[in-house]
């Protein structure tokens, strides 16, 4: 009976001994792990630092205006462009001729009345596209595309935009950044474009956007470091 | 006994031994036999527990050594917790988190040449990193046999990581931190700037410098970067246009007293003030730092009819039909008072403000008295310095006997310097519904509302809105009409006082305004120092040709970011809420 009772002492000690030793090693290993993730975790916030401040410096309203005048000349968003109430906002035009032989019972007869009685409301598509946020309506073939400047811009994508361009140069205003700014910084605060855009256009311009942004300057918040450290 | 005896006789036994006396021997006791088999068994198993445990320490060493090739992980170099440095300054954003200043690491090479092997290969290595480096004084540098050395200080991000990655044994850095600027001058004034040793200087560095020390998340303010780089532009362009001496100008919500924009030109930039060009006297380069806003004291001029004219509205001396006299000049002293542009006749309220008539408003004035006037002006918040978070706030200049000359005087904005934060201070009272806000560069959490004062009565307010929309409708102020967005304001022409005389060639030329008039949501004040007529202004350099089209432009500009919708301005709604009835059909001739 005692005999029995040494042992099973003794196993207890042991393993409690071992699980000890077993529990410590662990929680030094999870200890580890976690140090080794804040240290990852204070060098990425390090390294996020250093890159929302080159960001900052990359999209200086002053750069993005410079940009804007060479590549991409948009222009503020002007009043009238803006829609006052949603139902300025024209239905599918081209579809709601033939579609109503009896009525969609559930569009509201004032509202219809509203769009066609507001002399804003433009009736088709086409007349659609002229209020649409100068913003929308990138013109490449009058931007100046110096050869050396911009590789990236194929020489004549004039043909994938079909609409817009006739608008284009003479409302686009050079100088102007607003709407620019406005798409980068706080797409909300910028008035969405109220009027419907053909299937088409859209695509053609977010590619066109996308080619013509130039290059991220590698090492531009170098430069603004070096001449701070070259004046002080 | 043999054995003793056996010993004994040995000759070479050692001399002082003696044999131990012969045990006695053991008797099988039953007890005693049960006692050593006891210790036995224990011995045993104590051996064995210790060979179990040696075995399994072979066994693992064996593990680690041959199956799995020494690649156990290793507890001995542990990695040491650390604490997550905060930088000495949070960082400063605008209302959209825009990064207005950080702080980087920016850290300096050092060298122990000491340690240094090979001084040419070292010398090749970095000048192919740092370019800027001549190779010869370097070279030098590293020879030198000192145990110090700078290589360069304040090296960019990317070219520590591209000598760090050289490996060369010696070079050390030191980590130090430097405030950046990422957007330079834009919001120069607003944000101030730091010392070497991170001490603000000026601004809100300077003003809040404990709070950026101690926060923990950045500190954001109300202002816009849109909206103040386009305030900027075109303030630059007003300048390049006029040739003048400088310009400022403020944009405010007129509901919550938050600073949207904030501008004064000529700035500087903020990561090396006081440098910039190397051409400039010091003069030059101390007035690029006065914050015109918050530092000038002015007199406004004209704009002081808006404070005037509302004054005599509520405090019930005139009303919206009442007529003065403007036919006649007014003598006093040695001062003649007459109109820039009289219509010799007697002219209502309404009237007096839409023509900015000196004559009519200082009857007014003297109607109402001079404690009233001064009352009045108090309670608007135009005898004290303005409350902002800011040190740099001017005092506003004021006459201390308030006599009949001053109160004509400061009926159209002479004889009282105030800096233009405290004309939109007040402008933005008249206009929101009469209370008066703090004005405020925190941002404040969306839908709060300061606890304000009121200062006169909405009626009162009301009609000063119509008034306001009247002078750019009719008046002074026409060309800062921005379709859609019904502006509103009062122009205000001053000649700068030089050693206390008015110099008429010296100008200084305001507007003060507020859009959209039939529900304010944002009050603005342009400024231009010393403009001078140019061929667009037709020889004028007065505030309708110079900071008003400005207005027109940065209105345009602003309205979509801000959010404010356009309005139809000819639709019967807008028009009925800023009629005026005194003037409903009657021709109203055009200033």
């Amino acid at each position: 009976m005692t005999r029995l009772g040494v042992v099973f002492w003794c196993v207890l000690v042991a393993v409690a001994g071992f699980t000890t030793f077993k529990v410590k090693y662990a929680v030094q290993d999870i200890e580890d792990q976690l140090n080794r993730v804040r240290r990852h975790t204070i060098a990425e916030q390090q390294e996020i630092r250093v890159l929302t401040a080159e960001w900052t410096y990359l999209t200086q309203p002053e750069r993005l205006a410079d940009l804007n005048r060479r590549f991409l000349q948009l222009a503020p968003i002007a009043a009238r462009q803006m829609q006052r109430t949603i139902a300025d906002i024209p239905l599918r035009a081209p579809a709601a001729p033939a579609a109503p032989p009896a009525g969609p019972p559930d569009v509201p007869p004032d509202f219809v009345a509203g769009v066609n009685s507001d002399p804003d409301a433009p009736p088709t598509p086409a007349d659609a596209l002229a209020t649409t946020p100068a913003a929308l309506t990138v013109t490449p073939a009058a931007a100046p595309s110096p050869a050396g400047a911009l590789p990236a811009v194929p020489a004549a994508p004039a043909p994938t935009v079909p609409g817009p361009t006739a608008l284009g140069p003479g409302v686009a205003k050079p100088g102007s950044l607003d709407a620019l700014v406005a798409l980068m910084v706080t797409p909300a605060a910028a008035a969405a474009p109220a009027a419907p855009i053909p299937a088409g256009a859209k695509p053609a311009t977010r590619v066109q956007l996308a080619k013509a942004g130039p290059a991220p300057t590698p090492g531009a918040l170098d430069a603004l470091i070096a001449q701070i450290a070259d004046t002080r | 006994m043999r054995s003793l005896q056996r010993v004994e006789e040995n000759p070479c036994r050692p001399r002082h031994f003696r044999p131990p006396p012969p045990c006695t021997p053991v008797i099988a006791d039953e007890r005693a036999s049960a006692l050593l088999e006891t210790c036995r068994t224990r011995l045993v198993a104590t051996a064995a527990l210790f060979a179990v445990v040696f075995v399994v320490v072979m066994l693992r060493l064996a593990e680690i050594v041959l199956l799995s090739g020494g690649s156990a992980e290793s507890h001995v170099g542990r990695i040491r917790p650390v604490a997550p440095p905060l930088p000495m300054r949070a960082d400063i954003v605008d209302r959209n988190g825009r990064l207005l200043a950080t702080t980087l690491d920016s850290p300096s090479l050092y060298a122990d040449p000491r340690q240094i092997l090979d001084a040419d290969e070292a010398t090749r290595a970095i000048t192919s990193v740092l370019t800027q480096l001549d190779p010869a004084e370097l070279h030098a540098k590293l020879t030198s046999g000192k145990s110090f050395a700078w290589i360069k200080r304040r090296l960019t991000p990317r070219q520590q990581y591209a000598v760090n990655r050289l490996g060369i044994p010696g070079l050390q850095f030191e980590h130090e931190e430097r405030r950046i600027y990422p957007f330079g001058d834009l919001a120069a004034h607003v944000v101030g700037f730091c010392g070497i040793d991170n001490v603000g200087l000026a601004g809100i560095e300077r003003a809040l410098d404990k709070q950026v020390k101690g926060a923990p998340g950045p500190i954001q303010l109300s202002l816009d970067a849109r909206v103040q780089f386009i305030l900027h532009e075109e303030l630059t362009r007003v300048i390049a246009d006029f040739s003048a001496k400088g310009a400022a100008g403020i944009i405010m919500d007129v509901r919550t007293g938050e600073i949207v924009a904030m501008t004064s030109l000529p700035d500087f930039d903020p990561n090396h003030p006081g440098r910039g060009d190397a051409k400039l006297s010091p003069a030059e380069a101390k007035d690029r730092v006065f914050n015109k806003i918050t530092l000038g004291a002015y007199e406004l001029g004209s704009v002081f009819k808006t404070f005037n004219t509302a004054m005599a509205l509520d405090s019930g001396v005139a009303t919206m039909t009442k007529q003065y006299d403007a036919a006649h000049d007014i003598k006093i002293g040695r001062f003649t008072i007459s109109d820039y542009h009289g219509k010799h006749r007697a002219l209502s309220v309404p009237e007096i403000y839409m023509y900015s008539s000196n004559i009519g408003s200082a009857r007014m004035a003297l109607e109402a008295g001079a404690e009233r006037q001064r009352n009045f002006l108090d309670k608007l918040g135009l005898l004290k310095p303005v409350p902002i978070e800011f040190d740099e706030v001017a005092k506003p200049h004021y006459p201390r006997h308030w006599r009949e000359v001053n109160v004509i005087t400061i009926a159209y904005g002479h004889g009282i310097s105030v800096t233009p934060l405290h004309a939109i201070t007040a402008v933005s009272a008249v206009v929101n519904g009469g209370i008066l806000r703090t004005p405020t560069l925190h941002k404040l959490p969306p839908g709060s509302v300061q606890p304000g004062e009121r200062v006169m009565s909405e009626k009162t307010s009301d009609q000063m809105r119509k008034l306001m929309r009247l002078v750019v409708e009719f008046g002074t102020a026409k060309l800062a009409a921005a379709p859609g967005y019904v502006v509103g304001g009062k122009t205000g022409t001053a000649e700068k006082n030089v050693g206390g005389h008015y110099v008429e060639k010296k100008l200084l030329s305001d507007f003060v305004g507020a859009f959209p008039m039939q529900d304010p949501k944002y009050a603005f004040l342009l400024l231009v120092d010393e403009p001078h007529p140019n061929k667009q202004s037709h020889g004028y350099a007065t505030a309708g040709w110079t900071v008003v089209p400005a207005a027109s432009r940065i209105i345009q500009r602003i309205a979509p970011l801000l959010g404010v919708q356009p309005v139809d301005e000819a639709s019967p709604a807008i028009t009925r809420a800023l009629a005026v009835e005194s003037l409903q059909g009657k021709k109203i001739e055009t200033y």
